[in-house]
């Protein structure tokens, strides 16, 4: 029952088991909930107290995992760092389904097999130069600002499952992946640059982009792929010239910084 | 479905695309049935003269201006940077091109009625 503190509120979960039903369909749990019950306590006190058999993902709670990622309301964002009351509408019920354009697994669990691939495709790890220094490498306060909002991604599946050109085919590499892209390629201390540029130039890279703006929209971390999307089309016309400069800049990345 | 503001102008921006398309490809037909004669093309300008078709010509215009200014939209927002601009961008556009829409698509029907 509600109290001073508390108000009921309607869940509503999408429930799918593709071993039984044929079509998801909605089930509605009330519960109270207070000022600071998140989407995910909320859910946990579903599968612990009215029904186990409700199925999602979650893991760290602090919003740095990406595990809980879910479609609120016809938003995406993580469940862990939003509170019910934010998002109940006008009848106190707040809709959660899982990641749009996936598959299900079970409930509000999607496969995420195309955005793992996806993200391979961009070789996302740091190939270093043939000459690595003693210590440390050198890079400049602006080389390491270039790199910050890609850095700060979690890889939580909110922009990739928001973009519609992923809805239209799962052949397209997706934001998720493209912001990786430009963390490798903007890093003075990355040496697969062409090789990530001819990866993104291609039918199914950066140029297939509608310029849609739904990943900067669902990001919950506020970062813009969009824009990571635009940079590397720019060096991608350029790639040849820009693939030369990143070689001279190696030659100095053992030098120090002048200021 | 992932509906935002970009989604709409998305819709929209290839609903008018193939409109476009569908003019062309009927805009050429038109003009080939020349080749036909005068009395072929004749007849084909008296199927385009309808007033159906001065009713498409005004979503005809529509077309053509949204997807314009959709367009130089976009590539106002990539050139300057204004991602963080883009719903206000999307509802000035979808403004300009609804008092172009009707400053020019008014004038048309009132010549096509006028005529009929």
């Amino acid at each position: 029952m509600a109290t001073n503190n508390t108000k009921e509120a309607t869940i509503r979960v999408q429930r799918y088991n593709p071993d039984v039903d044929k079509k998801p369909y909605f089930e509605e749990f009330k519960l109270d909930v207070g000022a600071d019950t998140t989407i995910l306590d909320a859910l946990e006190e579903v599968k612990g107290e009215q029904d186990g058999t409700v199925t999602f993902r979650r893991s760290c709670r602090h919003a740095i995992c990406g595990s809980c990622a879910m479609n609120v309301n016809g938003s995406n964002m993580l469940v862990c760092n939003r509170r019910v009351e934010e998002v109940l509408d006008g009848k106190g019920t707040v809709t959660i389904k899982p990641l749009p354009y996936l598959p299900i697994i079970k409930d509000l669990v999607i496969d995420r097999t195309s955005f793992w691939e996806q993200y391979l495709r961009i070789k996302p790890w740091l190939v270093p130069p043939d000459d690595i220094p003693e210590k440390e490498f050198r890079m400049s306060a602006e080389e390491v600002k270039a790199l910050h909002d890609a850095e700060q991604c979690i890889m939580c599946g909110a922009c990739y499952s928001a973009c519609t050109v992923v809805g239209m085919g799962k052949t397209y590499i997706g934001p998720h992946a493209l912001l990786k892209a430009t963390l490798r390629v903007m890093d003075p201390r990355d040496s697969a640059t062409d090789e990530r540029l001819l990866e993104i130039s291609g039918s199914d890279g950066a140029y297939r982009c509608h310029t849609i703006f739904n990943c900067i929209d669902a990001c919950p971390k506020n970062l813009n792929p969009t824009e990571a999307i635009e940079t590397l089309r720019m060096l991608a016309i350029k790639r040849s010239s820009f693939v030369e400069a990143r070689k001279e800049r190696q030659k100095t990345l053992n030098d120090p910084i002048k200021h | 479905m992932y509906k935002t503001t970009g989604f709409i102008s998305f819709f929209l921006r290839r609903v008018s695309g193939m409109a476009l398309v569908l003019y062309l490809l009927t805009h050429m037909l038109v003009i080939g049935s020349a080749q036909g004669g005068a009395e072929s093309f004749d007849k084909m300008m008296g199927y385009v003269q309808s007033p159906v078709f001065k009713m498409l010509e005004v979503a005809l215009l529509a077309a053509v201006i949204y997807h314009g200014i959709d367009g130089i939209r976009l590539l106002i927002i990539q050139a300057f940077k204004l991602t963080d601009k883009r719903k206000i961008l999307f509802y000035t556009g979808l403004a300009i091109s609804t008092i172009l829409v009707l400053a020019g698509g008014i004038p048309m029907l009132v010549f096509a009625l006028g005529e009929f």
